[in-house]
């Protein structure tokens, strides 16, 4: 194995002063004092308050709208349908990127005549107040006829059935083709074939969509925005026919967004209704709003094919995939392939085909979620490793070992890795975190299980993906940064802030990070894909390099000593081991200031840039890197009731270098909780389209009495592309929990639910089949 | 307009005058006086991320009517601290990577200051019960226990006035 | 959106008595901790006219163990409950329902009498409470009257609580030397989650036999209710369990649950069985500790 890393880890964290420290994020006390400000905290005079009417049924022709009475009522300032906004329609590709044309899958802004998921939009209201905005809503009158419903993904794709979306409901197809797999399966000593079927999950972010717009005194309409993308702003701009230079997004502090706040939201629904009253308006989505109001996680049926020698080594995999769709096409087309990419997880296969398919039904549409189509990738492939090696007779780990990928193979699409693969160290250390195994008492059964993963950090690579950022330090040596990038929670803006603390010598409260405003800071890209750092991290440092390369070859000019001695730190620049040369950065800044040396730099990361993979093969580079890691849980399944206790959750992960381990364990202690929540007991229900469990009473995520102490293990080969060696861990992090908790209940009671959530009455039926 | 009544509320020491509807919750009285530091969820008592004290009791307040509490003492996040000041909650919780998004953290930390002015020193079980009608999608609450553990500590300890 | 009513703030029971004895309408609600209230207003399926608070009735809120009974306001709240030392000993099946009861900032409002009127058959407190041979005082401006707990319930959400009428107080008689009572709630999260099934079972023991028995099923039938035909196959005899088992089957006949959301009536069936025969067993177990 060729092993890229240079440095150990150790050594590395000791040189940094800023990066690799668990150091108080800009963003924590005025979180904990409430002083800082979401996007539902603003109040503007005259402001108005909006309202959303949804259909009540998943399919059905629009006959009649009436809003006469709405608009009669007094207090109401606009109520806008279909028949006001002709002809516009809302993009829904691929946000925030400008290396490739969108794709023509704009949908109705409001619904025009057909109704094709639970929940569509038919109008929109603002009023006075939010009283008066609902009671205009109960005074909207429609007719709708009911229309077929198609809710299977399968039965959508057969001859006949309702159409939703294009000619026969298929709105994505991916093939990989690698090696020849008949041939792989003939040198299979032992085949295994699975059927994983995974459910719709909601985000469940706490803090609802919301936002507030008003045009201003230069006809910009500015929208203060809870969202993941401020370069939404163009997505608004061409649903409203306006110059992009004349809409504005003010990302706020986002209350968690997981993919969920990566499409249009509200955002342009609020700037019809600026624009319409020219007053401000606000709209704050309820939380049964929100369950209508965003795209879900894809549910994805996961058959899995896969030939092993007798020692266990993959000859083939085969994999058919199928997904759902919903309503509209939205991200479906990427998540499909990145699912496609990661199916067979972190191992080597030389002879693969996978094919997969996504259709449109009238359930909600599907779209971002953390983990984009990975995650459920490996819900199947982790859980076909321990159904194998039941199979071959073979420990769990020790079959994982055998066919872990390595540094330099190739992945599904041909591409070799260029990091670290630290797969198996993660494995173990996480294994051995788990320490003694707790005993089975009376009906308990504690069983343990892990997953191993690879996830992708970075965007597809076709989409030639670029962010920007400006750094620059001011006369008296404190430093400002301005990023596009949003923070949804994980501390994006306060790494970039340890990132030029780092490089300009300064502490990280020396610096002030300006963010997520599309009219004054450098737009970054999306928050999303896990590529946070790796873009903004990366246009930050090349930013502050470029400013302290100014620096340094300036003091080394003045000292008359080689630039590679000059260091900068504490505040000041100094000749290492040389206290006679050393200056307060305030006074070395003024020198330059009158110099005209210029003291900030405005930079530009590039992501690699490919050509989309082949049609045909699916051969070729997807993503700029992978992380890799792995979860160990142990579980105690109550084998009467069917009651899963979360006992030990462990996540270990080789994120390249952690610019702040505290945020990172956040991540990867935060992403434990989530995966056991959709292991155990998220899903929501849709029953011919319609969504039966709009609320937090219905949609059962983990509290604090379900949760036992998580733990994270960092590990750094400093091998990632991101700055100082990173890696990204936003969705790495989440992708093999769920997978691990699977495993350790079926490594409890024996026998496996194939399809998730593995709710207690699913085991006591997994358990009684498996009596007879 | 029907049914409109003037309440005075004493919210974080401050004595507020308000006029009100019988039909408008705490949490909307209170971020219609601007008290932004007190969050909306999910209106049903599922999530905590409104939660107030009440004389000194957690309540949900997305569950509690106004109407009902003309002349109470209420305390949201922002009175805990004392000026420049954070209470020692908030100061653990920032110190100690508990906080992510952020937006549980207010409801989060009345919740903790609640169960610490029964129990001085939660044990982890202690305050999984204490903290199950808070919902955090970031954190996974290792850290929030650790903090409010922390806290605990300092409090007992006498450090700082809790 | 919220109807527009009206609240009215009674300082103790004859007022809040003559406030609801004045409701010609049928429009007039009773709140106090409003948990379940607020919810079901803003869900729209109510439209009062006035809620009479009774947050101010201080009268009804207490806990009392002397007598021979266990005497409960119904403006207790769960949490009044949870903390109470002596209640707990005396009633662990209470004390369990309490805490996995919703959150705490909801245990800290939300009373028993709102709980039992709520109506719906996974009201947490109620298997406990009947189970504990619970009586509730119902009382109206004409005067009061006593009601065993096991006659409150009509049917799904229905209740023979008249429109006059309020709860005042919920008791049971405090359990003997030996007997015990214990309470599981099961449901698709520990915390803060509907029931799915609800079992609550008080045995007392005179010598070797079992001289009573309540085993009462939550969230498996249109109400509370008691199994008393399994109730039945086990007084007067010892335990044993291969009795228990019986017991446990005749508790599943009994119950009526249906599939839903959470779960199948095929689960719930099986759960009644599987957690009767549990806390049957544990009864027989903690008695043979006991004399040992």
């Amino acid at each position: 194995m060729n092993d890229p890393t240079t440095e150990p880890a150790a050594q590395a964290n000791l040189q940094y002063r800023q990066v690799g420290k668990p150091l108080t994020r800009t963003d924590a006390r005025g979180k904990s004092t409430g002083e800082l400000r979401y996007a539902g905290d603003h109040v503007m005079p005259g402001m108005l308050h909006a309202k959303v009417l949804r259909s009540p049924l998943a399919s059905a022709r629009l006959k009649r709208l009436d809003a006469t009475k709405a608009r009669n009522l007094p207090g109401v300032a606009a109520v806008l349908t279909a028949a006001e906004l002709p002809g516009r329609l809302a993009p829904t590709d691929l946000p925030g990127q400008t290396g490739r044309k969108r794709t023509d899958t704009d949908q109705q802004i409001l619904v025009k005549e057909t109704v094709r998921y639970h929940g569509e939009p038919l109008a929109l209201v603002a009023a006075e107040t939010v009283a008066i905005a609902e009671k205009a809503i109960a005074l909207i009158e429609f007719e709708l006829e009911e229309l077929p419903v198609v809710s299977d993904p399968f039965e959508a794709m057969k001859p006949g059935a309702p159409v939703v979306q294009g000619s026969n409901n298929v709105v994505a197809e991916h093939k990989i083709r690698k090696g020849d797999v008949e041939k792989g399966f003939a040198e299979a000593a032992t085949i295994v074939e699975n059927i994983y079927q995974t459910q719709f999950i909601e985000h469940a972010f706490l803090e609802p969509e919301v936002g507030l717009a008003w045009v201003d005194e230069f006809e910009v309409t500015n929208i203060r925005m809870s969202t993941q993308v401020i370069e939404h702003f163009r997505y608004v701009a061409d649903a409203l026919d306006l110059p992009h230079n004349k809409v504005r997004v003010i990302g706020s502090l986002v209350g968690g967004g997981f993919g969920g706040k990566e499409d249009v939201t509200v955002e342009i629904y609020l700037a019809l209704l600026a624009r319409h009253t020219m007053r401000p308006v606000r709209l704050a989505y309820t939380r049964e709003d929100s369950f209508f109001g965003h795209g879900k996680r894809h549910p994805f049926h996961i058959k899995h094919r896969t030939g092993f020698t007798k020692d266990g080594k993959i000859t083939a995999l085969e994999v058919s995939i199928t997904t759902d769709a919903g309503a509209y096409v939205f991200l479906s087309p990427y998540v499909l392939l990145y699912n496609a990419v990661a199916a067979p997880g972190p191992y080597r296969v030389d002879n693969l085909k996978i094919d997969a398919v996504a259709a449109a039904t009238n359930n909600m549409f599907t779209s971002a979620f953390r983990g984009f189509g990975s995650a459920q990738a490996c819900v199947a492939y982790e859980a076909q490793m321990d159904e194998a090696a039941k199979i071959l007779g073979l420990d769990r780990l020790e079959l994982r070992r055998r066919n872990f990928i390595a540094t330099g193979d190739t992945m599904s699409t041909g591409f070799p890795i260029e990091s670290a693969t630290w797969t198996e160290d993660c494995m173990d250390q996480a294994w051995t975190a788990l320490g003694e195994k707790t005993p089975d008492h009376g009906a308990i059964k504690v069983g343990r299980g892990v997953a191993a993963y690879q996830q992708s950090y970075g965007r597809m690579t076709w989409v030639h993906d670029t962010s920007e950022a400006w750094v620059g330090m001011e006369m008296d040596g404190t430093v400002v940064v301005r990023s596009g990038i949003t923070d949804i929670g994980a501390g994006q803006t306060s790494a970039l802030g340890q990132i030029a603390a780092e490089l300009l010598g300064v502490g990280l409260d020396n610096v002030t990070i300006y963010n997520s405003d599309s009219a004054t800071t450098p737009l970054a890209g999306t928050t999303t894909a896990t590529r946070g750092l790796l873009m903004s991290g990366n246009s930050v440092r090349l930013a502050a390099e470029a400013v302290r390369a100014r620096f340094v070859e300036r003091a080394a000019k003045e000292w008359k000593v080689p630039p590679e001695t000059i260091d900068l730190g504490e505040r000041r620049i100094f000749v290492a081991d040389q206290p006679d040369y050393s200056m307060d950065l305030k006074d070395f800044v003024a020198i330059c200031a009158s110099e005209g040396i210029l003291r900030s730099e405005l930079a530009m990361y590039r992501a690699p840039f490919t050509e989309p993979i082949d049609r045909e093969t699916g051969q070729g580079r997807v993503f700029p890197d992978f992380t890799f890691g792995a979860q160990a849980v142990e579980v105690a399944v109550d084998t009467g009731t069917g009651e899963v206790e979360v006992l030990k959750s462990v996540g270990a992960h080789d994120i390249g270098q952690a610019i702040n381990p505290a945020a990172v364990a956040g991540q990867i202690e935060g992403s434990s909780h989530m995966g056991q929540g959709y292991a155990l007991s998220e899903e929501l229900v849709y029953e011919n389209g319609q969504l039966m469990s709009p609320s937090f009473s219905e949609y059962l995520m983990p509290t604090s009495m379900d949760v036992p102490r998580y733990q994270a293990i960092i590990l750094e080969s400093r091998s990632g592309m991101g700055p100082f060696g990173a890696k990204g861990i936003g969705e790495p992090a989440l992708t093999p929990v769920a997978p691990a908790v699977a495993n350790a209940v079926a490594d409890a009671v024996g026998v496996r639910v194939f399809d998730l959530p593995i709710t207690p009455e699913k085991i006591v039926k997994a358990l009684r089949c498996k009596k007879l | 307009m029907a049914n409109e009544k003037s309440i005075t509320l004493e919210i974080n020491g401050r004595r507020r005058e308000t006029t009100i509807t019988a039909n408008q919750t705490l949490l909307e009285v209170l971020r219609g006086l601007e008290y932004f530091d007190v969050k909306s969820g999910c209106e049903k008592g599922d999530c905590g991320a409104c939660a107030v004290l009440v004389d000194g009791i957690a309540v949900d307040s997305c569950l509690t009517f106004a109407a009902t509490l003309d002349d109470r003492s209420i305390t949201t996040v922002s009175g805990l601290g004392k000026g420049e000041q954070l209470h020692p909650l908030q100061k653990a919780f920032t110190e100690m990577g508990s906080i992510q998004c952020g937006y549980c953290t207010p409801g989060l930390i009345i919740a903790a200051k609640s169960i610490l002015d029964e129990n001085p020193d939660p044990t982890d079980d202690d305050l999984r019960l204490g903290l199950s009608g808070n919902l955090c999608r970031c954190t996974g609450y290792t850290r929030v226990f650790d903090a409010i553990q922390s806290a605990a500590k300092v409090m007992r300890d006498g450090g700082e006035q809790g | 959106m919220l109807a527009e009513f009206e609240i009215l703030s009674p300082a103790n029971l004859d007022e809040a008595l003559e406030l609801v004895a004045s409701d010609a309408t049928g429009n007039v609600r009773p709140l106090s901790g409003g948990t379940n209230l607020v919810v079901d207003l803003r869900a729209g399926g109510e439209a009062p006219t006035s809620l009479v608070s009774l947050c101010g009735v201080a009268e009804l809120r207490y806990i009392k163990i002397d007598d021979g009974r266990v005497s409960l306001g119904a403006g207790t709240t769960v949490s009044d409950v949870l903390k109470h030392r002596d209640l707990c000993t005396l009633a662990p099946a209470l004390a369990e329902a309490a805490t996995v009861f919703a959150g705490m900032m909801v245990r800290n409002t939300a009373t028993l009498a709102g709980n039992l009127c709520c109506g719906s058959p996974a009201a947490d407190l109620m298997p406990p409470l009947l189970a504990l041979g619970a009586e509730l005082q119902l009382a109206s401006k004409a005067g009061q009257r006593v009601l065993p707990l096991d006659e409150f319930y009509l049917g799904f959400k229905n209740n023979q609580l008249q429109r006059d009428e309020l709860i005042t107080e919920i008791s049971f008689p405090i359990p003997p030397k030996g007997a015990t009572n214990a309470f599981y709630k099961l449901a698709r999260r520990k915390g803060d989650a509907i029931t799915v099934a609800g079992v609550a079972v008080a045995v007392e023991f005179d010598g070797g036999i079992c001289s009573a028995v309540r085993i009462a099923l939550g969230a498996v039938a249109p109400t509370v209710l008691r199994a008393r035909e399994a109730e039945n196959i086990l007084i007067g005899k010892a335990l044993s369990s291969e009795l228990i088992a019986e017991a446990a089957a005749q508790a599943i006949e009994e119950s009526s649950p249906i599939d839903d959301l959470r779960a199948s009536a095929d689960y719930r069936r099986h759960c009644v069985g599987v957690l009767t025969k549990r806390l049957l067993t544990n009864a027989l177990e903690l008695k043979s500790q006991g004399n040992q």
